[in-house]
């Protein structure tokens, strides 16, 4: 609920005192105290730190406080995200101010961190106090109520139970009850400080005292950095190390509260403005701990994980090509709010381009000069509980070559990309009678060479020692390949041969793109099949033919579309300019799909391309090691975790495979058939009761059923299927949701029409419930990879595995029962959380910093299905709103 | 009688109308899948040429009778679903019966330590007692230990994902602007999907050693596990508690701020008493994770079965109920095992209790909300 409602600004438009801005400074103080007391406990600087040390650890939080507030003040000032709150402009100056007083009395006098933290406690306490007292005797303009409330009563009074708690133990001992006497006083005494008196001093005295004394606590060092205790009846213990941050914290945020509702001038916006204050900051404690994390892990493992991470430039631009289309699709949209600065719109939308841009720049220059580029970089691993330094390089090499899979992805995904943007060019064009002619021929081509390759398949490429495939299959691969080069060429031929201008030959030339395109994609795809299992490559000279043609039609396609494009530009009428937007993007997928073709031929038959000395190779454009390889024992350079990734990549391809056809027909039958009522809810527990079952117990279940039904031993099959159990819930639930979400006037109009309702489920309700299923499956996915407790028990994993599971060349065809048999499927794997726990449980013998390397690349992994997955969800939701 | 069963069967397998030939189809599928499951539990050898007997019929029907199949395979899917369900609770308790029945409330040992009964709620009048509560050999399994453990765990991890939950629900639902909400919402998201591993990891190569140098501990802790399965559980409880906090029809708040309440006067006298019950729910939730959660609890704390002494010493560490069975089954003997499945069975039944007691909390705010009860 947060618009709609006026805001302090348009509420209160007092012009702000000595009094508001002294109290801006006491929060921004505060809040800096907060941030530093956590950068103690995590002991990232360490508390005994003084001078030049303490200086620059200083000066590296001033830069990012000052970068911070610099990069909102720019904004605000851009007008992107106005800042027009007086309270909020004055806590940053606050802020700002206080780092930098800070810094440059740590340059300054030759104190501790730990002092200068307690000192700054004190400092904040006197300021609350003076606040509260101001406000008392009228000095300044407030509205407080008569007491701060029962609640601010409780919360001191408990504050004060356990510094009297303390303070007593110390004094007197724990051996005397007196100490409960000191204890309940101090409780008894902050509580009715607090609810007594007017509210100003009831807020403000009470936590000047307790921050007063955390500070003179600290600043005295009677609690220091050395200080230890140790009872004798616990098995741990205190010391400064960590009571100092924990005070730092608690005085911080109370001092902050306090402060906080002083400058809101108490009353009912004060306690407001200390609440919001500290649920503000236990969101940033919340962001801080996820990105601490996140970093840690990255930071920790990142060096082993990258060693000796190796690329062609080729490869890595043809990798950046979709990022590429995608943020230049970005810039040409409009985007933001309207009351944006056009300029600062501008560069918002532009930004992301140029990003790319300039990596792809950097590339090509690589590319084009044939220097290597390369980053080195030290890390050190722990070989045998003595550290070791390891010189290692991320590089990017000037080969020419592109990896046949890294071409294929990427064009596969902008073939769908720019089909899917494609609507339709149906009826546009001139008319050719051949043209009708060869569209309804060519099913019947597509057909005919499909067939031929189901016999083949069937039959092998020689049936009953006829050499079918060396003659036949070689005859119609090469048939429709040329045919195919024809195809590919006619968009092409119609842009250019013609008369009139150019934007009217190539609207004329609609029919042409449409046969040429997808007619030479059928052809060249149907082809492309048929040579692999006829096992013939044609070739001419050294040229294969299929490839030649892949490419012959990816740059006919490519010179129409830019024709096309240019007369675009030219054209002024609307239409026509649509027209010519689809033809473009039909354009682009014929393109995409004929270098997707060429990618594939490679891939299939091993056998190399080279055009022009650029080369689409299987080999040698990307190097991982920490996942392209087995574990090397004894080896000079570290093994990687390949059978691990492979593990986990078949593991979640099998739970995927399990749960999704279910998950996702028990939701519509319980949606769209089932009637609401008993059952529905039996279900529904009993699928909530599964979400919510813990992990081990999946384990469990997994090694008493499945085990000994799938040949008694642990294995990989048995983790797919316990996984597909914990993945089913979710898959359920999520597209249960989705199926709900379908608005029921869709299937109205849908009966209305006469079409049967499973019909209607088919067409109407899956479709329009697909994004929801897809993002849960996403988001599921990314939960059960990472899942470790139920592997521990079926999986059977070992440390440094280094064979990684063959499933595909696993199946057995057996004359007898059980007729098909995978031995890779029923024998025991790796995964990337087990082998992560393999170290773990090999203590001392396993190599701490493989275990940060595989924890980074799985969580790497997850954070990929995540991303992807609310990346999904905010997109389809957008869409769904029509934002 | 009879004949209302088979209408109704009949019903809820093919729909309202339903012809001959698209009975014979579906009616050989189904046939032929409920004999796929009996082979593949009582035959598993022979349970993948079932598999293709199924699809092929099914196949086939599809061909015929698209509509009437395609309702029965979600039927299927539906009722294999509930199966699973049925099928994991039956497996537990089947396995862990033979232990029950050995041990009886051995299981539930309270252990005596230098001659004296160790304090436990006074539970020793009706429980056994002795000295020896886990020695796999002399065959003493105790999981009061195990069971402590979670307790203790789980007692810290809720202080620490209670409050910071509660706070940052509010914050999500009620205190952050749009922008900053499509921000921290997703990061939220993606804490929970950090796998429990990593966290496990960090645990035993970072935090044992802070707990060592700052808290004078000989190493693993009640302290650390529980804060780590704190932070763990902390999403959980903040969407849970945002989603009801969300929940509340906006009426109720306008109608406040109306009357010229401040929006935390609100929030605090109309918001969260309001979704009061779903917030607990979302407590409820989360400690059901932190009960369930195995791998940080492994990793951090490792085996070593032994009750916390004095009780309530969080620097102490023993097993859980769930690390427990992480770092015993592997190498467990026949019993060893069957104790460990009543530890199965144990959190299965305490969680997924929980997690049924949280939806009702959260139906019944729901109804309430929406004036139906």
């Amino acid at each position: 609920m947060s618009e709609g409602y006026a805001d302090e600004t348009t509420l209160v438009n007092a012009e702000s005192n000595v009094y508001d801005r002294g109290l801006d400074a006491a929060i921004g103080l505060s809040v800096l105290t907060f941030a530093l007391g956590m950068v103690t406990l995590v002991d990232a600087v360490p508390l005994n730190a003084s001078g030049a040390a303490l200086g620059e650890s200083l000066v590296t939080v001033l830069a990012v406080v000052g970068g911070g507030v610099g990069i909102v003040g720019v904004s605000s000032w851009a007008n992107v995200t106005p800042v027009e709150s007086h309270r909020v402009r004055g806590i940053a100056l606050g802020l700002v101010g206080s780092t930098l007083g800070l810094t440059v009395l740590a340059y300054a006098v030759p104190v501790t961190l730990a002092t200068l933290l307690g000192l700054t406690l004190v400092v904040e306490a006197v300021a609350v106090a003076t606040a509260g007292l101001a406000s008392r005797v009228e000095a300044v303009d407030t509205g407080p109520n008569t007491s701060a409330g029962l609640l601010a009563g409780v919360v001191f009074g408990a504050l004060g139970l356990a510094i009297g708690t303390a303070v007593g133990g110390s004094l007197v001992g724990f051996d005397s009850p007196a100490w409960v006497a000191v204890a309940l006083g101090a409780g008894l005494v902050l509580t009715a400080l607090t609810v007594l008196p007017r509210e100003d001093v009831g807020s403000t005295v009470p936590a000047a005292l307790v921050v007063g004394t955390l500070g003179l606590t600290i600043a005295t060092a009677a609690v220091g950095v050395g200080w230890q205790w140790n009872p004798q009846s616990l098995s741990g213990g205190f010391t400064g190390g960590a009571v100092v941050p924990l005070f730092v914290l608690v005085g911080a945020v109370l001092s902050a509260w306090a402060a906080a509702k002083c400058r809101a001038g108490f009353g009912a916006r004060g306690r407001e403005f200390g609440a919001f204050l500290v649920i503000n900051l236990n969101a940033f404690l919340m962001v801080a701990v996820m990105a601490t994390i996140v970093v840690f892990v990255t930071v920790k493992g990142v060096g082993y994980a990258l060693h000796g991470f190796t690329i062609g430039a080729l490869s890595a631009l043809v990798l950046l090509a979709p990022l590429l289309v995608v943020v230049a699709n970005a810039a040409r949209t409009p985007a933001g709010t309207s009351d944006w600065h056009t300029g600062a719109r501008q560069l918002f939308r532009l930004l992301p381009l140029a990003a790319v841009g300039s990596v792809a720049a950097v590339l090509l220059s690589v590319l084009l000069t044939g220097d290597r580029l390369a980053y080195p970089f030290t890390y050190s691993v722990q070989v045998n509980r003595a550290q070791r330094s390891l010189d290692t390089a991320l590089a990017v090499t000037p080969e020419p070559t592109v990896g046949s899979l890294l071409l294929v992805v990427p064009a596969l995904s902008l073939s769908v990309y720019f089909f899917r943007s494609y609507g339709s060019l149906r009826n546009v064009g001139r008319r050719f009678e051949w043209v009708e002619t060869a569209r309804r021929t060519l099913p019947l081509a597509v057909a005919g060479t499909v067939a031929l390759t189901g016999l083949f398949l069937l039959v092998g490429p020689t049936p009953l020692g006829l050499p079918l495939g060396g003659t036949l299959g070689l005859a119609v691969v090469v048939l429709a390949a040329l045919a195919a080069l024809a195809l590919s060429a006619l968009p092409l031929g119609g842009v250019l041969v013609g008369e009139g201008a150019l934007a009217d030959r190539a609207q004329d030339a609609a029919t042409l793109f449409t046969l040429g395109v997808f007619g030479g994609l059928a052809l060249l795809t149907a082809a492309l099949f048929l040579q692999a299992t006829a096992t013939v490559t044609p070739s001419v000279g050294p040229v294969n033919v299929v490839p030649a043609v892949a490419l012959a039609g990816a740059v006919a396609s490519l010179a129409a579309t830019a024709l096309v494009a240019r007369a675009k530009r030219r054209t002024d009428e609307t239409l026509q300019r649509r027209l010519l937007g689809e033809e473009t993007s039909l354009g682009l997928t014929g393109v995409a799909g004929f270098l997707t073709l060429l990618g594939l031929h490679v891939a299939v038959t091993k056998v190399s391309f080279t055009a022009l000395g650029v080369s689409v190779a299987n080999a040698g454009t990307l190097s991982w090691p920490m996942t392209m390889q087995t574990y090397v024992p004894l080896g000079a350079e570290p093994g990687g975790i390949l059978p691990a990734v492979v593990g986990t990549v078949w593991l979640v391809t099998g739970a995927t495979l399990f749960a999704v056809p279910l998950g996702v027909g028990a939701a519509v039958f319980l949606t769209e058939y089932a009637e609401q009522g008993r059952f529905t809810a039996l279900v529904e527990i009993a699928t909530n009761a599964l979400w919510s079952t813990p992990s081990i117990v999946f384990g469990l279940f997994g090694a008493a059923f499945l085990i000994p039904r799938l040949g008694g031993d642990e294995s990989l099959l048995a983790g797919m299927l316990v996984l597909g159990f914990m993945l089913l819930p979710l898959v359920l639930i999520t597209s249960r949701e989705a199926v709900k979400a379908v608005p029921d006037e869709y299937r109205d109009a849908s009966a209305a029409l006469g079409v049967s309702q499973w019909v209607t489920i088919k067409s109407v309700v899956v479709p329009a419930a697909m994004p929801g299923v897809i993002t849960g499956v996403i988001l599921g996915v990314g939960r059960i990879a990472g899942e470790t407790a139920p592997l521990i028990l079926v999986l059977g994993s070992t440390l440094n595995a280094t064979e990684s599971a063959q499933v595909l060349d696993g199946f057995r065809f057996t004359a007898q029962p059980p007729f098909v048999a995978n031995d890779a499927l029923l024998s025991a794997s790796a995964s990337l959380p087990t082998q992560v726990w393999a170290v773990i449980a090999a203590g001392v013998s396993g190599s701490p910093s493989m275990g940060w390397a595989s924890a980074f690349v799985l969580l790497l992994v997850v954070l990929t299905f995540y991303a992807v997955g609310i990346t999904a969800r905010t997109y389809f939701r957008r869409k769904l709103t029509y934002e | 009688m009879i004949d209302d069963v088979r209408t109704n069967t009949r019903e809820t397998i093919l729909g309202g109308d339903a012809t001959e030939g698209s009975l014979l189809a579906v009616g050989a599928s189904a046939a032929t899948l409920a004999a796929t499951i009996l082979v593949f539990l009582f035959r598993p050898a022979i349970a993948v040429p079932m598999v293709g007997a199924f699809i092929f019929v099914t196949a086939l029907g599809w061909v015929t009778y698209q509509a009437e199949i395609a309702r029965l395979l979600t039927l299927i899917a539906t009722v294999l679903t509930v199966l699973t369900v049925t099928f994991i609770t039956i497996f537990l308790f089947a396995s862990a019966l033979p232990a029950f029945v050995e041990h009886g409330l051995g299981l539930l040992l309270v252990p005596i330590q230098g001659g004296e009964v160790r304090w436990f709620f006074w539970l020793e009048s009706v429980l056994p007692v002795g000295e020896s509560y886990w020695n796999p050999a002399g065959g003493a399994y105790s999981l009061i230990p195990a069971i402590w453990g979670t307790v203790m765990v789980t007692l810290v991890a809720g202080a620490i994902a209670g409050p910071l939950g509660l706070f940052g629900a509010l914050f999500i639902a009620e205190v952050a602007s749009d922008g900053l909400r499509e921000v921290i919402k997703p990061g939220v998201e993606v804490l929970a999907g950090i796998p429990s591993i990593v966290y496990g990891f960090i645990g035993f190569q970072v935090l044992n050693g802070f707990v060592q140098r700052s808290f004078l501990d000989d190493g693993a802790s009640f302290l650390i596990a529980g804060v780590v399965v704190g932070v763990m559980a902390l999403p959980t409880v903040v969407s849970v508690g945002e989603d009801a906090l969300s929940s509340v029809p906006d009426a109720m708040g306008d109608g406040s701020i109306a009357m010229g309440a401040t929006r935390w006067q609100t929030m605090k006298s109309i918001s969260i008493p309001a979704a009061f019950s779903g917030i607990s729910a979302g407590v409820i939730l989360g400690l059901g994770r932190a009960i369930g959660e195995t791998m940080a609890v492994a990793a951090i704390m490792a085996a070593g079965v032994g009750l916390a002494n004095p009780l309530f010493d969080f620097f102490d560490a023993s097993a859980t109920l769930t690390s427990l069975i992480a770092v015993n089954y592997g190498s467990a003997s026949e019993s060893t095992v069957d104790v460990l499945f009543v530890a199965g069975v144990m959190l299965f039944v305490i969680v997924a209790g929980m997690s049924v007691v949280s939806q009702y909390i959260e139906r019944q705010m729901r109804e309430k909300l929406r004036g139906e009860a």
